[in-house]
């Protein structure tokens, strides 16, 4: 299903607004993991929560291969690390 | 299969909206919404499963990151669906009921303020402005125009070797200051003439590189409410600044529109925005 999400990137591209491009995971995360109505459900993502997902989204960015390893083990370890 | 006889399936919750949402099954993204319906609020939600969403498994998943991508952008989707006919307060990733009833509560107990944020976004779109700066561009360009740059440079040719060494760390530091000078002034000059042409705008904070994966800086991350009767008067600014601005070394990343992730916040007295 196309996104009805534009990108208007290049100088021209504000005459083209409805021009087909890819958006990026971090912008959806950046809105859908942060923002948003917050009321409490009976099932909520903490903050704590939230921070290992960009925590997650770093080692991802960073290297694939470190992701499949922590992919099969906890993510625990890492945690500890400030981020 | 699952040989457990019954797992009780929970409901997800993405959007709340005026009108009865007129669509609701997203075939392509695997999706069946219903609605649930309190004095004029609809919520929309799904069934999910507890693999995904009980409180336990949800913890485990949010460590998968290809989980976190796949649930978090059919969240997104199919609010953006919904969004494409109706006004939509989109709530957070991974809201998650037991039972309807326990949904109706929500409706119920916050009705007139589901109703006034809505009412205030009706006919508004959310748009991203993420500014980048390339650092070594915009030094250069710096370098060249900047004229309390050209006489340290001037001084360092005609001192003497020991003095050329502290002038040079002098003109470094100058540098640094004017560069967090000017990009101050740009970003500040960006934003408040985009700011114009919206209802409301927010300040986000900045993202580091490891998580942009940009090898530019970013130095500012701002979305905007708009009116949707003036998007081309917020292109057009835009256009201008672009036009203004990337010989300098600034680039610029606008997204849109977006469901009003940043400007549904419910707290009291601060629902209307014009």
């Amino acid at each position: 299903m196309d996104s009805p999400i534009k990108i208007l990137q290049d100088k021209n591209s504000y005459l083209d607004l409805r021009k087909q491009e890819r958006v990026t995971l971090l912008e959806v995360l950046d809105r859908a993991l942060e923002k948003g109505v917050v009321i409490s459900g009976d099932i909520v993502i903490s903050v704590a929560d939230v921070d290992l997902v960009y925590l997650g989204l770093k080692v991802l960015l960073s290297s694939v291969e470190t992701m499949e390893r922590l992919r099969g083990a906890p993510l625990s370890g890492a945690a500890e690390e400030p981020t | 299969m699952d040989t457990e006889a019954v797992k009780k399936e929970l409901l997800y919750l993405y959007c709340v909206t005026k009108d009865k949402p007129s669509s609701y099954n997203f075939e392509d993204l695997g999706i069946k919404t219903h609605p649930i319906y309190f004095q004029g609020t609809y919520a929309v939600v799904s069934k999910v499963s507890p693999d995904d969403f009980s409180e336990e498994n949800l913890k485990k998943n949010l460590a998968d990151m290809g989980w976190v991508e796949k649930n978090t952008r059919l969240h997104e989707k199919v609010i953006e669906e919904i969004m494409r006919d109706h006004a939509v307060l989109p709530f957070k990733f991974g809201t998650v009921f037991e039972k309807e009833t326990n949904v109706e509560k929500l409706l119920r107990e916050n009705n007139l303020e589901f109703k006034a944020v809505l009412a205030g976004l009706d006919g508004k779109e959310e748009w991203g402005l993420k500014i980048y700066c390339d650092s070594e561009y915009f030094k250069d360009a710096l370098c060249r125009e900047n004229e309390r740059i050209k006489e340290k440079d001037k001084e360092i040719t005609s001192a003497g070797k020991g003095k050329a060494y502290f002038l040079k760390k002098k003109k470094d530091e100058i540098i640094k200051d004017i560069i967090n000078e000017k990009i101050s002034e740009y970003t500040k000059d960006c934003f408040e003439r985009l700011k114009i042409t919206a209802v409301d705008t927010r300040i986000n904070k900045i993202l580091p590189k490891e998580v942009t994966e940009k090898k530019e800086d970013m130095v500012l991350n701002a979305v905007f409410l708009i009116n949707n009767k003036r998007i081309k008067e917020f292109e057009s600014v835009l256009a201008y600044l672009k036009t203004k601005y990337t010989d300098k070394g600034l680039i610029f990343d606008c997204t849109g529109p977006w469901p009003p992730y940043n400007f549904c916040g419910l707290l009291k007295g601060k629902i209307h925005n014009g």
